[in-house]
């Protein structure tokens, strides 16, 4: 049998080496990831507040390939390929508002928001909108399997995933206290980062608080490494917990209103956790944030961050200051992991590093990642194989 | 119907991308072809102003596609 380089990632941590360089660096093993992690599982894409009103559309490139996020007019979410079905034209290029139907911009084929295709103008020659071989009911745009939660867009693109409900269940059960309704924070509370890093390399970083008293040396001065803990649930998600969860306080020292009906265990504790693939997400009493990882391509991703809130921001212009002193303060924290996802980046150049050494003690949650990602690809792969 | 002036008026609101105008006057233009028996040009004529009456969610489009089906151009 021949040598499987995943094999060691999915032994016992004692045992383990983490995923190979080519994980990282390497454009096939993108796009076999693109589609064993990304497109196999549910994957964040964007916001349904990208998308506020009806008619609204947002195109996306999620890892190549080229998605439309939209809102009919019923007030769905819809997703669907942003690929015309006649010449493979990109339908829709911009972020805006549609009043009527989806024309492409070459031959002006029309859809509408449900995805049916509503004209086909001169198709049967000038002036003659019909064809017999051309079968409007058949051509519809390809609509890709889409569900929100905690306003964050997820697609499914293979169609073979389970429910949501289910995909998620282990991780909505966890957090059911959190099953509120979500505001997003308004122009401060979203912000991006453009890094040179393969996607995976952010996940290994969020899910784990070994790096906390280095990177994050502020956050060590009341969070201290004891005071986390470790979560992992393996083939669903990894990540960490404190108990020792602090408000942002206001000059004169208001706090942001709590969600409803929490347990005490939330008065002090908060939770950070990556539901695989690809959305890291952020549970506390008072405010979440969801980060979604946009690879760009195997060694570039961009990281979209977006603060949530137990109330409509616009209700309360008296906590605006503090909405955005506690945005400012994430996105510091934050920015603060860039250099070490560039760098672990940077070092999968070297051709003698073989995955790294796991400490069973605090590297759990990360390799909790890398076994699943490697029992992806290696069932994706057998698979294929077996075509 | 000058067609000169015509031809002008909608590249004008091509470049404007005026989406309204397009559909008024490709519209114009394709119910005066058929008033005077011109049905292949009138009907492509029409077939834009559909188009662009759809885009723009224009109560229009229904009498564009009426025309359009009228003369077995549409369904």
């Amino acid at each position: 049998m021949p040598y499987d380089s995943l094999n060691p990632v999915i032994r016992p941590i004692e045992s383990a080496r983490g995923l190979p360089n080519s994980n990282y660096t390497d454009w096939k093993v993108f796009e076999e990831e693109r589609e064993a992690l990304l497109f196999q599982n549910w994957a964040g894409i964007g916001l349904a507040n990208d998308v506020p009103e009806p008619g609204d559309v947002a195109p996306i490139d999620f890892a190549g390939m080229p998605l439309l996020i939209l809102r009919d007019h019923s007030g769905n979410v819809r997703v669907f390929q942003n690929t015309c079905r006649h010449r493979g034209m990109i339908l829709v290029e911009n972020k805006g508002n549609l009043r009527g139907t989806i024309r492409c911009p070459y031959h002006s084929w029309c859809y509408n928001l449900d995805g049916s295709l509503r004209a086909t103008p001169h198709v049967g020659g000038p002036g003659k909108n019909v064809c017999e071989s051309v079968k409007r009911e058949d051509l519809g745009l390809f609509a890709i399997r889409t569900h929100v939660w905690r306003d964050i867009v997820f697609v499914n693109v293979s169609g073979t995933a389970p429910e949501f409900e289910e995909y998620a269940s282990a991780l909505l059960h966890r957090w059911r206290e959190h099953e509120k309704p979500v505001y997003h924070g308004g122009d401060t509370s979203g912000f991006n980062f453009d890094v040179a890093c393969n996607w995976k390399l952010a996940v290994e970083n969020y899910c784990e608080s070994y790096h906390l008293p280095w990177v994050h040396p502020g956050l060590n001065s009341y969070s201290r490494l004891e005071d986390h803990y470790h979560i992992e649930e393996p083939g669903h998600f990894a990540g960490q917990g404190t108990k020792v969860y602090r408000q942002v306080v206001g000059d004169e020292g208001e706090v942001l209103p709590d969600f409803d009906g929490l347990s005490s265990f939330w008065d002090t504790g908060a939770e950070y956790i990556v539901l695989f693939p690809n959305v890291m997400l952020a549970a506390q009493r008072d405010h979440g944030y969801a980060i979604l990882l946009l690879p760009q391509g195997p060694q570039r991703t961009l990281e979209r961050n977006e603060i949530y809130y137990s109330f409509d921001p616009e209700s309360r212009p008296d906590l605006a200051a503090l909405i955005d002193k506690n945005a400012a303060q994430w996105k510091g924290v934050l920015e603060e992991d860039l250099f070490v996802v560039e760098g672990m980046q940077k070092g999968r150049s070297g051709i003698y590093f073989d995955g790294g050494k796991f400490s069973p003690k605090m590297d759990g949650p990360t390799h909790t990642f890398h076994k699943w990602t490697a029992n992806q690809l290696k069932s994706y792969r057998g698979n294929r194989a077996a075509q | 119907m000058n067609f000169v002036d015509l031809n002008k008026r909608i590249l004008s609101a091509h470049a404007s991308e005026d989406g309204n105008m397009l559909a008024r006057l490709y519209g114009d233009a394709g119910t005066q072809m058929l008033a005077a028996g011109q049905v292949d040009e009138g009907c492509f004529f029409l077939t834009q102003a559909y188009v662009f009456a759809l885009e723009n969610g224009l109560d229009s489009a229904e009498a564009f596609h009426g025309y359009l089906v009228e003369h077995g151009r549409e369904k």
